[in-house]
């Protein structure tokens, strides 16, 4: 398929169920995502089978997806780590119930094999253009009723409304390793902090227990960091021209 | 209602990292179609995605997209 294609050309042609258009967003797409779901979840046959539910979900969710002409990119990070977090949540909580995994990997095995046991990709994945099952994270996405397709968005990454423009994605794409340096520039507890909300999940107050500081100060420090990557990418981008 | 007050959450309530009720309130006034915050919403999910790809990239194996596509052509 032609280079030229961009990811939001593939995505309107998956939108007519183009096997070979997923396959070409997969080879664009996988290996940052996949990279992002080792972060998380530590474990490749995790991280392997909420990169295939992400891509799944793609193929179900591509027409509403290509109508408001966002960024595929920023769809496929964002969706796939809400999705590998919750992962990591129920595992982290040991609720992982033995449903829950049938349905995902086609085991009734229990949490303590289940990442060895991952055997998602042997079970059929769901028809296109149906949501999937196992796509969505387990936070109540599942209960929407009339009307709920919008708040299984919300839950499960973004509505196709929030997100960015695909050339906005392509800025950063090209200057993204200068925009990680700016997060190197953070003080140390800050970015801890940051790493936590990112890669871990945690709410300020589990961040302020895990670093043993007061909340406030997590708080302040959270929101500090957030403000200055926020601002810095501002100025990489040439959308801010003021000094900071 | 005002939206200065939010400017420093949109990505914090991204993350996952807002108690409820600081993320109650963004939500609820999202769903009032408030395109100030709609912008901020999308520009704070630009910043999400670029703290993400702080992890490096990673291959996947092989398999996956096979089983991936085969899957598909099953059906």
């Amino acid at each position: 398929m032609s280079e030229a294609l961009s990811a939001e050309d593939l995505l309107a042609r998956v939108g007519q169920q183009d096997l070979a258009a997923l396959g070409e967003l997969y080879d664009r797409y996988a290996f940052r995502v996949f990279g992002l779901m080792m972060h998380i979840l530590s474990s490749r046959d995790e991280a392997e089978e909420i990169l295939v539910q992400a891509f799944q979900r793609l193929w179900s969710e591509s027409s509403p997806l290509s109508e408001e002409g966002g960024s595929v990119a920023a769809w496929l990070v964002v969706t796939a780590r809400q999705a590998a977090l919750d992962r990591l949540r129920i595992v982290r909580k040991g609720k992982l119930r033995p449903d829950a995994r049938a349905e995902t990997a086609g085991t009734e095995e229990g949490i303590e094999t289940s990442s060895r046991n991952t055997k998602v990709f042997t079970s059929a994945p769901p028809a296109p253009k149906s949501v999937p099952k196992t796509a969505g994270p387990r936070t109540g996405a599942g209960k929407s009723g009339p009307g709920g397709r919008a708040k299984f968005a919300a839950m499960a990454g973004v509505p196709p409304a929030w997100l960015p423009r695909p050339g906005e994605i392509e800025l950063i794409d090209d200057r993204l390793g200068l925009l990680h340096k700016v997060i190197n520039q953070l003080p140390m507890s800050q970015r801890q902090a940051l790493e936590l909300a990112i890669f871990a999940g945690l709410s300020e107050t589990e961040i302020a227990a895990e670093l043993g500081e007061p909340l406030g100060k997590t708080r302040t420090g959270l929101r500090a960091a957030v403000t200055f990557v926020k601002h810095r990418r501002r100025a990489i981008l040439g959308k801010w021209a003021a000094n900071i | 209602m005002g939206c200065q007050h939010l400017e420093e959450i949109y990505e914090l309530f991204l993350l996952g990292a807002l108690s409820e009720q600081g993320a109650l309130e963004l939500r609820e006034h999202l769903a009032r179609g408030c395109p100030h915050c709609l912008e901020r919403i999308r520009e704070a999910v630009e910043t999400v995605y670029l703290l993400s790809l702080t992890s490096k990239p990673a291959r996947p194996n092989p398999q996956a997209k096979t089983q991936l596509l085969n899957g598909f052509q099953k059906k």
